[in-house]
């Protein structure tokens, strides 16, 4: 690979490469999680759509078939984006940073030095909790764009990180004057 | 600060005046969520005087409500300072009680609208960054009350934060301001005429669309009655009535934004002192906004064509706060020249290395995806209109040449710059803008790939601040990860304070 970026007073080859970094895929079980969540999310919608087709004045057929189609597109399309996105949620934690990369259609990886978390916290759901899993949720400064939530870590994995980057970020992030 | 003549040790109420100040507060709060309750009670009042009755009982309430409201407020307001933290004891029917450490204060900013001007009192607002709550204010306290109370809390904070001890050394350079940016009328008129005036006729015609909707539930109704006696007239004359209402509306926008540029940015002062910048500004409203430079993150610059004309540039310094929303702790200076946007640069990132050798271009794909999706997209759905519209259709093909035309303004002026201590980027459609940050202001890198943009192996890369981000798209896929990379190992090795 030639030099991307000439007048950097350091080689950009030698530094540590975040595309050559293994990263660990999340807990199996979160695909169960998140397909519990969508179930949910799809009866309160059928049933909302029922409520409105059935106590509605005039519906027509044609209404009630465009209705039905609309859910069935949805549905597997929220079906397909989950079951083949969860394999692109993926994290690592490197010395000095934590990266955390997803998304199917639009494929994102985000990276946070540690020097630069303000806070990090264990989120769980209700129905995290019954699979035994946790979010892990990392926060820097100034607004919330730029927050990492990790899902789909087992209880002990989550606490461990987050008691890490906790550590690491008092470390790291002492001034040294 | 022994002879310190206020003592803050004991629970404060502020001063007087405050009364007032939040009674009108309050009286423009109710008018705010009443007023087209009120508005419609005065056009629907000239009925019959039982209705006049009726308005001056309401008003009469509710002038009653808030005047007590205001009184209570005044009178259940304390604060004092505690040994290490700012306390704030208020609240009529609940009562809050806030504590603020010194150590967790960004900024003290004054404020005064012309009632505080009158008697010489400022409201200040005290801002702490990352927490939630992130605001307390105190509405009216006397000017040299409210400064002998900033200066106290900033020195206890210094002896608290051990890293600004070593600028404490320097107090002298501390007192002695350098002013280098005022306002002069000239520059003010200048800035007024190059607003965007586009913005201020939308604000008239949706405050005039909203106004006529209270009073009227049809507005069409209403203005073809309005106009019904000219009709002849303005059928005859189409072009005469177009061109004098377009007339009419752009002298009309051009006032609004003129006498808004001069109230808001009236005398306006923007100083350099020891630890950062002071920017004083607004005529009723009179505003000091107070910028450490540890804390700046972006320092933005931009022109629009009008304002090239006179050299000026809109600057922007955005600092570090807690929510990305709130723009009020942002400095902006709409009358800026080149030479004192430079200035400001070296003080704030005091770097000598503010100079870019290369300038690198977006992917020319960008320009043809950006073509497709707001060129090519369109007239295809306007040309679909063929069915309904018959040839008038064919109109809709002059989006191609338009869109194309700025679109290319709009690549050729997209670009980042990068050394190894500022990351740049450029853009701008009709006018030009710039970002500048420092490398080690970065907190986050994210690198974003649509599935078109993994097939050609391009990416966007978005640099998260503490004040904002900064979008680089479509870049080389090789290019975007060693600028991830680079960046990445600049933050990590850097100690330097970064907010």
């Amino acid at each position: 690979m030639t030099e991307k970026f000439q007048n950097l007073s350091i080689s950009i080859n030698e530094l540590p490469k975040v595309e050559e970094v293994d990263f660990h895929p999340i807990d199996p079980k979160y695909l169960k999680v998140s397909l519990i969540g969508s179930a949910i999310f799809f009866i309160i919608l059928a049933a909302g759509a029922f409520a409105i087709l059935y106590f509605g004045d005039d519906i027509t057929q044609l209404g009630i078939i465009i209705t039905i189609g609309v859910y069935l597109l949805l549905l597997v399309w929220n079906l397909t984006l989950t079951i083949l996105g969860f394999k692109k949620k993926k994290y690592a934690i490197r010395d000095r940073d934590i990266l955390y990369s997803k998304g199917l259609i639009w494929s994102v990886r985000t990276a946070i030095p540690f020097n630069r978390i303000q806070h990090a916290e264990i989120k769980q759901g209700p129905i995290e909790r019954n699979f035994g899993l946790s979010s892990l949720k990392v926060f820097t400064a100034g607004g919330q764009s730029s927050d990492l939530v990790i899902p789909g870590l087992p209880n002990e994995t989550a606490q461990r990180l987050k008691d890490f980057i906790l550590k690491k970020t008092a470390e790291d992030g002492e001034p040294t004057v | 600060m022994e002879n310190q003549p206020f003592d803050f040790s004991e629970p404060r109420r502020q001063s007087t005046v405050a009364i007032g100040i939040i009674l009108i507060k309050f009286i423009r709060m109710t008018i705010r969520a009443f007023w087209p309750i009120l508005l419609s009670l005065f056009i629907g009042g000239r009925a019959g005087s039982r209705f006049e009755d009726i308005i001056g009982f309401v008003l009469l309430g509710f002038a009653a409500i808030n005047l007590g409201g205001s009184i209570l407020t005044f009178f259940r307001f304390y604060f004092h300072l505690d040994k290490d933290a700012i306390v704030i004891d208020k609240g009529v029917l609940r009562r809050t009680k806030t504590n603020i450490p010194f150590e967790r204060i960004q900024t003290i900013n004054f404020k005064q609208n012309i009632l505080h001007q009158l008697f010489n009192v400022v409201s200040v607002e005290i801002d702490t960054a990352g927490a939630k709550k992130s605001e307390i204010s105190i509405d009216a306290l006397k000017r040299d009350e409210a400064m002998a109370l900033r200066d106290f809390i900033l020195a206890e904070k210094a002896q608290i934060v051990p890293e600004e001890i070593e600028d404490q050394i320097t107090e002298e350079e501390q007192i002695t301001e350098k002013e280098i940016l005022y306002l002069k009328p000239l520059d003010l008129i200048k800035v007024g005429i190059s607003q965007n005036h586009l913005r201020s006729m939308a604000l008239i015609f949706a405050f005039v669309f909203t106004t006529l909707n209270e009073i009227t539930e049809d507005i069409a109704g209403l203005l073809s009655d309005q106009f019904a006696e000219y009709e002849d007239y303005v059928v005859n004359n189409v072009w005469f009535v177009f061109v004098l209402s377009t007339i009419l509306v752009l002298i009309l926008s051009f006032l609004f934004s003129l006498v808004n540029t001069i109230l808001k940015y009236y005398e306006l002062r923007l100083s350099i002192h020891k630890k950062g910048l002071k920017l004083v500004r607004g005529l009723l409203n009179r505003e000091e906004i107070t910028i450490n430079r540890n804390k700046v993150q972006i320092i933005s610059w931009s022109t629009n064509p009008i304002r090239k004309l006179f050299n000026m540039f809109t600057l922007k310094i955005s600092q570090a706060s807690s929510t990305e929303a709130s723009l009020k702790s942002n400095i902006k200076v709409p009358g800026s020249y080149q030479a004192q946007i430079n200035q400001i640069i070296a003080t704030v990132f005091p770097e000598d290395r503010y100079q870019f050798e290369i300038t690198y271009k977006m992917h020319h794909l960008l320009k043809i995806r950006l073509f497709l999706f707001l060129g090519i997209l369109p007239t295809v759905l306007g040309l679909a209109t063929y069915l309904g519209l018959g040839t008038d259709a064919l109109y809709f093909l002059l989006i191609l040449p338009v869109s194309w035309i700025l679109i290319s303004l709009y690549y050729g002026k997209r670009s980042y710059q990068l050394n190894p201590e500022f990351l740049k980027s450029n853009g701008g459609l009709f006018g030009r803008s710039h970002d500048l940050t420092q490398v080690h202001k970065v907190q986050a890198v994210r690198v974003k790939q649509s599935i078109y943009q993994r097939r050609k192996r391009i990416a966007t890369v978005l640099l998260y601040t503490a004040a904002g981000h900064l979008t680089l798209p479509f870049i080389e896929i090789d290019r975007a990860r060693a600028l991830e990379n680079f960046v990445l190992y600049r933050i990590q090795t850097d100690s330097r304070e970064w907010m």
